[in-house]
């Protein structure tokens, strides 16, 4: 008998494991319950469901971004307001899975791990989140983006505070009233392609110029005599055996540093990618983040793409003017270019972005204790002299450094058109990136957007403060 | 204006709040009584030494005797073997039964084979040394007592009937709740089913307290209490499942005293075995010529309207085959007749694709054989065995699409495992993903039985009713019955002494590591801790077939309490 007791110690440790187990569930539950819940599938919640009881989303200045009155789900009152931010406030459907509203949509319901989402009606208070986003200043780049040129253009564009990580602008097209969300049908997949995707978060685009902000940043840590140089541009020049090309095959004769910058010469940039060589090519894009996701309010954004190959000397060229092809090509998401821009501005170190101002359940985040993490990138001196290198703008009254980008895709398009950089003044400090797809050049197409976005932005941020 | 909503309101949570506590009171009920009218410790007889004048104990209704340290009376005596003896109490009387010693065990001089009867003031001779057997009463110093039976407070437990008024309560307020969530129709259904089940209920405490004249009906009103949350969490889901589940109840009842009142005597269960291997291969082996496939695994048997699932009736034989009685025990060593049964028992459930019950089969395997033997070396063998196995197949999977395609669903399983968000809308991860959102929309107390949204999912009553608890009852309730299955191990492990043969205590302790398993393999595989899913929740989960053998399996924990047999109100 006392051989059966010891024998059955082995099956005690099944019941010991079991319980080990149902802790460690419980304790599973208690961490991620919150994301557990926010499914498309949870029927507690989707549909509308869900949505009858949610609190109010707000935008910087208390506009309302959506509200539930008498169990409906009614946006801002603007069209215009509603399709700009459509992909930051979200739609009643949970399509837009970046959106706060399909995020945070346990939160607006009054989701708790005590209650599930099953809080009696009396205990109900409403949660209202609170976002950085300025209505105004995101339509007129809705606007933009939507009516500004001959057709609607599809893009992206953002802007944020780089001192304090608030996003002033977010805007992605195509976009669609979330009060008249569309049936999408084989007729008219085409148009809304790609409509529940954000992409200034969640889209990848080959950078072109803009590419040589980080060039120039390998450039001025690893060149010692950069600013006594001068190259000679005949606008087309053979390197590595292939041609490199400025725009339009335009010459720009002799050009010093911040000459070659300001026309923005590919055949000076490649130049320097090729004297610099890969390994310090690909040093300088892992420094500043080119190949890292960010994590904006739990969102990831898109992973960019750098990588310069150690044999072809041509295609290393082209990656340093921010073109490379196949494997070596250049990817960059919209967010993370305004990341970089922001580092460039603020000595070096970027905050890192964000939407929430405060109704999240974050209690730090909610009485402003809880700072935004930032990403180290370059020391102070080298992010003086890029933006030095960065050609100067004026625009809304604002000083800004800029750099445009004319990115020339592979398929029968027009290039895409980019503008990034940021202004300097203390009193608005805003980083940037615009992104318009299928256009021209970065002058014609981004340039103006950014100047409606940075002019409006800046009257309403200076107008407050 | 007074809002009378308010107080709806109020009354629905209120109830849903109390629940919890309620349950874990139960719960505790349970187990507490599972402690209390223990006879107290003290030697059944004794062995006096009339040479030194020593007094052994015997405490146990089986005791080995030998010079090894394990035995239950260990004898310092170069002649006496390791294992010489057994000294068993039968209800005829006392027993010893020589288990192959070499020189030997004599009752009065006469040399024994087999089982000898020895009376009190008999002499005992085992080797060299001569023992008088005396009573019990006649040795008096103290023993040192188990820690389950000691610092029993004095106050009596729980009576019986108030145990099972608790639990008619209980399963009362799950049927008002149910009440109040319903599309208008058949408002007052889960009234009636809880008028149908409370007569069972009643009927089998009313048979065991008056006709069977037991004291102890805790171990039952566990059953009860958790098979009756079963049926009512059915209600509102599939009415019908809910009397059919009900009906299985009444008959799991049956077999659970016809299984109690048949092991009675550890020996004639004995000179059944072979027919009863023989009789359950012949299931399995049936249904894979009968059985239709559901859902992969081709497990079930159709005759006319009524399904069931033989697989789960086996588990019951399962255990009978694997315990056996000390003397057998320590005389019979070879293995070789229940591992080749396990054998062809695991095989034929993995060629119907039920790896599930194949893997619980295989713990139960290994639990047995550890119990009887002891040897860690009969627990590693078959492991790396199934390992070999395991590969070979995934090896043969590639090569021959009709193994391939029975194996490809658990390797994907297996692939999706820790990761089931990344394969949410495919079948790898799609059960698991959804009882992890329902669990957590149902917070601490549940949404109510009846108006959750889980119960519209496939298995969401069967393998996945853990969900389905939880979401509708809360997480509480729902880890509380959980713990309330596996602590049967406890229970069953703490009485293991106390059993009237090694034959009660290895049996109940196999049921009860069976159970803990199954639950493993249920609630670990649901929620993604455990790559498996595909057994049912003991007791709980829909399923005649997995209640009825729920059933069988509790009547071996009955079995081993000393109490049921002996005591009479």
């Amino acid at each position: 008998m006392k051989r059966t007791l010891r024998r059955s110690t082995l099956i005690l440790i099944f019941t010991i494991a079991f319980i080990i187990g149902i802790g460690f569930f419980t304790v599973e539950l208690v961490i991620e319950a919150k994301d557990w819940v926010d499914q498309p599938y949870n029927a507690h919640i989707s549909g509308n469901g869900g949505l009858e009881q949610a609190g109010k989303i707000l935008d910087r200045n208390g506009n309302r971004l959506a509200e539930t009155i008498d169990g409906e789900r009614v946006y801002n009152d603007d069209e215009g307001v509603r399709k700009a931010l459509l992909h930051t406030v979200g739609d009643n459907s949970l399509n837009i899975s970046t959106a706060v509203q399909s995020k945070y949509r346990s939160n607006l319901t009054g989701y708790s791990l005590i209650w599930g989402l099953n809080m009696p009606q009396s205990m109900r208070t409403s949660r209202d989140i609170t976002l950085t986003v300025d209505s105004e200043t995101c339509k007129t780049a809705y606007n933009m983006l939507q009516s500004g040129f001959e057709e609607p253009k599809r893009g992206a564009c953002v802007v944020y505070n780089y001192k304090t990580g608030e996003v002033i602008c977010s805007v992605s097209t195509p976009g669609y009233d979330p009060e008249d969300p569309p049936k999408i049908t084989e007729d008219n997949e085409s148009i809304y392609d790609g409509v529940y995707l954000d992409n200034v978060l969640s889209s990848t685009y080959t950078p072109g110029s803009i590419f040589k902000i980080v060039t120039a940043a390998a450039a001025v840590e690893n060149i010692p005599d950069l600013y006594e140089r001068t190259w000679y541009c005949e606008g087309v020049e053979e390197i590595g055996g292939h041609e490199v090309h400025c725009y339009d095959s335009t010459a720009h004769g002799d050009v010093n540093i911040y000459e070659a910058m300001e026309h923005s010469c590919n055949i000076v940039f490649a130049k320097l990618a090729v004297e610099l060589g890969s390994e310090k090519m690909n040093a300088m894009a892992e420094k500043m983040g080119v190949n890292m996701s960010f994590n904006v309010d739990d969102v990831k954004t898109a992973k960019g793409h750098y990588n310069a190959p150690k044999n072809d000397v041509n295609v290393l060229g082209w990656t340093g003017v921010g073109q490379g092809s196949g494997e070596y090509e250049d990817k960059v998401n919209p967010m993370q270019m305004a990341i970089i821009c922001a580092s460039v501005a603020n000595g070096g170190t970027a905050v890192n972005p964000s939407y929430i101002k405060s109704g999240t359940g974050d209690i730090l985040k909610d009485i402003g204790i809880k700072h935004n993490k930032t990403y180290n990138f370059l020391s102070s001196d080298t992010a003086r002299q890029v933006g030095e290198i960065m050609p100067e703008y004026s625009i809304g009254g604002l000083t800004v450094r800029a750099k445009t980008g004319t990115a020339e895709v592979n398929e029968d398009k027009n290039p895409n058109s980019w503008f990034v950089g940021y202004s300097a003044d203390s009193d608005c400090p805003l980083a940037f990136a615009c992104v318009v797809e299928d256009s021209g050049m970065g002058s014609s197409y981004a340039r103006p957007v950014i100047e409606a976005v940075l002019s409006t932005a800046a009257e309403r941020l200076r107008g407050k403060m | 204006m007074f809002d009378i909503s308010v107080i709806y309101d109020a009354g629905v949570v209120g109830l849903r709040m109390v629940m919890p506590l309620f349950a874990i009171i139960i719960v505790y009920q349970c187990y507490a009584a599972m402690r209390r009218r223990r006879r107290p410790e003290k030697p059944l007889v004794s062995l006096y030494n009339p040479r030194s004048g020593g007094m052994i104990p015997v405490v146990f209704w089986e005791n080995s005797i030998g010079r090894s340290k394990s035995s239950d009376i260990v004898i310092n005596d170069l002649s006496v073997s390791r294992n010489h003896c057994v000294l068993l109490r039968r209800s005829a009387g006392w027993f010893v039964s020589d288990v192959g010693s070499v020189t030997g065990t004599y009752v009065n001089g006469v040399p024994i084979h087999g089982r000898a009867q020895v009376l009190i003031d008999d002499i005992i001779t085992i080797g060299s040394t001569e023992y008088r057997l005396k009573r019990g009463d006649d040795f008096n110093s103290p023993l040192r007592s188990s820690r389950f039976f000691s610092k029993v407070s004095d106050k009596p437990a729980i009576q019986a009937w108030k145990l099972m008024f608790m639990i008619t309560l209980f399963h009362l307020f799950m049927a008002v709740e149910a009440m109040f969530w319903n599309d208008g129709t058949n408002v007052y259904s889960p009234l009636i089913l809880f008028g149908v089940m409370a007569v069972v209920e009643w009927g089998f405490f009313s048979v065991s307290y008056f006709a069977l004249r037991r004291v102890n009906f805790e171990l039952e009103a566990l059953g009860l209490f958790l098979t009756g949350i079963g049926v009512m969490m059915l209600i509102r889901q599939v009415e019908r499942s809910a009397y059919v589940q009900l009906i299985a109840m009444g008959i799991g009842i049956a077999l659970y005293c016809v299984i109690v009142k048949f092991i009675e005597d550890p020996d004639r269960v004995q000179k059944i075995r072979i027919p009863m291997m023989i009789i359950s291969c012949a299931m399995l082996a049936s249904t894979i010529v009968l059985g239709k496939a559901t859902n992969g695994a081709a497990n079930w048997v159709y005759i006319g309207s009524i399904s069931f699932q033989p697989s789960e009736f086996v588990k019951t034989i399962f255990i009978f085959v694997g315990a056996s009685p000390l003397d057998k025990l320590q005389t019979k060593r070879n293995l070789i007749e229940f591992t080749i049964y396990s054998a062809v028992c695991v095989a034929l459930l993995a060629l119907m694709s039920d790896f599930g019950t194949a893997l619980i089969f295989f713990v139960t395997f290994l639990l047995v054989v550890f119990m009887r033997s002891g040897d860690i070396k009969t627990v590693l063998i078959p492991i790396g065995a199934v390992i070999a196995a395991f590969f070979s197949m995934r090896f043969l999977a590639e090569k021959i699409s009709f193994i391939g395609d029975r194996f490809n669903y658990v390797l994907n399983r297996f692939k999706a495992y820790r990761h089931v968000w990344d394969y949410a809308d495919v079948s790898a991860g799609y059960q698991q993903v959804r009882v992890l959102t329902y669990i957590a929309s149902g917070g601490l107390f549940g949404v109510g039985i009846g108006n959750g949204y889980f119960k519209q999912y496939f298995a969401s009553e069967s393998d996945l009713v853990f969900a389905l608890v939880a979401e509708e009852m809360g997480v509480i309730v729902a880890i509380v019955l959980a713990l309330s299955v596996a602590l049967l191990m406890l229970y069953a492990r703490a009485i293991t002494t106390r059993a009237r043969s090694t034959f009660y205590s290895i049996s109940a302790c196999c049921a009860a590591g069976l159970l803990v398993v199954q639950l493993s393999l249920n609630v670990f595989g649901a929620t993604d801790i455990l790559p498996l899913t595909g057994v049912t929740f003991p007791f709980i989960s829909a399923g005649g077939s997995s209640v009825i053998s729920c059933w069988g399996l509790l009547a071996f924990i009955k079995a081993a309490d000393e109490r049921t047999y002996s005591i009479k109100r």
